[in-house]
């Protein structure tokens, strides 16, 4: 079990900052998501290394990233197994539904 | 011309990885992007071994961004920790021996314009402290002095990472390392100073704590390595292994080094000033190649 980083979208969507994209050092990994204007992590490539937190927190000032165990997570994305998506709204209803795909 | 290089006969797409149908889809082949656009788009590096937190990985996820024209650019690296990523982007890269880089690069340079006589070619040698200050010290010298035209960045972690910390010449005075127990001896090398001596066209020195001019830097140094002659970007890219850097502050390492002893800095010569305000004005005539503005 390991922490990886989950944004929270209501807090990162009221916001217009694409910041923290920025400052990941890993590719691919904190994407953002056109639909909901909010950033999301590709939890796959995510090596946990809480410098988005300290962007969000420091620098955005907005506190919307926080470090989740990765079993405590519902419908994790992974981008290996859907690529790269500008929106992954159309896969939400499985979290709704409980459907954890863990 | 760009997205055709790696546009794929529809018999094979069914066998296309899906990071491969990504780039062909949505990525810098497809168009040219900023950093303020990165998540956007699909990036052109894959999952990679580098440490977790590593400014170093940073610092080549914005370089790659950055890239003019992705698809006509061959990295050059060698033995040290940034070959790591390097090595998983979409762009060529070729392994030189370490030590070896820039004397590689320079013949590879050479040929591509002969190969390519109406394409430029940009050529990059990206390599740490260790690679391009110590052992391949005199090569980066020559190939300043002969003035050949491409781009040489130093990924200064100011330490051998990829060994298990040696001291390299870019380690600050009195430095304790794992394998430097006594400190470091020596002051650490002026490679700008030495960088102006040799006639380096345009010459930066970067902190990956601000990601447009990184990557404006960048997109300097390799248009003028097209034109004018040689071009060197020098990037602090901490070691949070060997420094012991809890990863959660590593960018508050960078935004303190920066402050202190590692701020920007940026110098052209004459002629490649010259250029850039050209190429500057064009692009505010007529919509020329992406470039970032600080
Ligand atoms: C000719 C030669 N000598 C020594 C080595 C062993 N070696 C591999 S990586 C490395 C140090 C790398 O340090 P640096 O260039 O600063 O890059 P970093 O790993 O810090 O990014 C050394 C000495 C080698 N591969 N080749
Ligand atoms: S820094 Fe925070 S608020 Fe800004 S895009 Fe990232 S998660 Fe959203
Ligand atoms: S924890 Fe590190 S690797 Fe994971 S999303 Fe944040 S910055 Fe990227
Ligand atoms: S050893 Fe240091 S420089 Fe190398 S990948 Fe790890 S943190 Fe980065």
């Amino acid at each position: 079990m390991y922490l990886v980083a989950d944004v929270d979208v209501d807090v990162c969507s009221s916001t217009n900052c694409r910041l923290c994209t920025q400052y990941c050092p890993e590719s691919n990994t904190i994407l953002f998501d056109t639909e909901r204007k909010s950033a999301y992590i590709a939890v796959d490539r995510c090596k946990g290394c809480e410098i988005c937190v300290g962007i969000c927190d420091a620098q955005a000032k907005h506190h919307a990233i926080k470090m989740v165990w990765i079993t405590d997570l519902d419908n994790p994305f992974e981008i290996r197994n859907h690529g790269f998506k500008n929106s992954i709204v159309d896969l939400i209803p499985k979290t709704i539904n409980g459907n954890a795909a863990k | 011309m760009s997205l055709e290089t790696i546009r794929v006969s529809p018999g094979f797409e069914n066998y296309l990885p899906q990071e491969y149908y990504d780039l062909v889809r949505d990525s810098q082949f497809t168009k040219p992007r900023k950093v303020s656009e990165m998540g956007s788009f699909k990036e052109v590096i894959e999952e990679h071994p580098m440490c977790a937190g590593c400014a170093m990985t940073l610092f080549i996820r914005t370089m790659y961004v950055a890239l003019p024209s992705v698809e006509n650019t061959v990295f050059i690296g060698t033995a040290g920790c940034g070959r790591l990523v390097l090595t998983q982007g979409a762009a060529p890269f070729i392994y030189g021996n370490y030590g070896d880089t820039n004397a590689v690069a320079s013949g590879l340079k050479r040929g591509l314009g002969i190969r390519f006589q109406d394409t430029p070619k940009d050529v990059i040698v990206a390599a740490g402290d260790g690679g391009l200050a110590d052992i391949g010290f005199s090569m980066v010298m020559h190939s300043w002095f002969r003035k050949e035209k491409f781009t040489t960045v130093m990924l200064d972690n100011e330490v051998y990472g990829n060994t298990g910390g040696q001291e390299s010449g870019m380690t600050q005075k009195g430095m304790v390392l794992k394998m430097a127990p006594n400190g470091k001896k020596f002051e650490k090398m002026d490679m700008i100073g030495l960088a102006k001596t040799a006639g380096v066209a345009y010459i930066a020195r970067v902190v990956p704590t601000n990601p447009a001019r990184v990557a404006s830097a960048i997109q300097k140094a390799v248009l003028i390595a097209r034109e004018i002659g040689p071009t060197y970007v020098q990037a602090y890219t901490s070691c949070n292994i060997e420094y012991a850097i809890p990863t959660p502050k590593v960018m508050d390492d960078a935004r303190e080094v920066e402050k202190a002893r590692y701020g920007f800095q940026e110098y052209f010569t004459d002629e490649a000033k010259e250029y850039w305000t050209r190429i500057e004005s064009e692009k505010r005539q007529v919509k020329g190649p992406a470039t970032e503005e600080e």
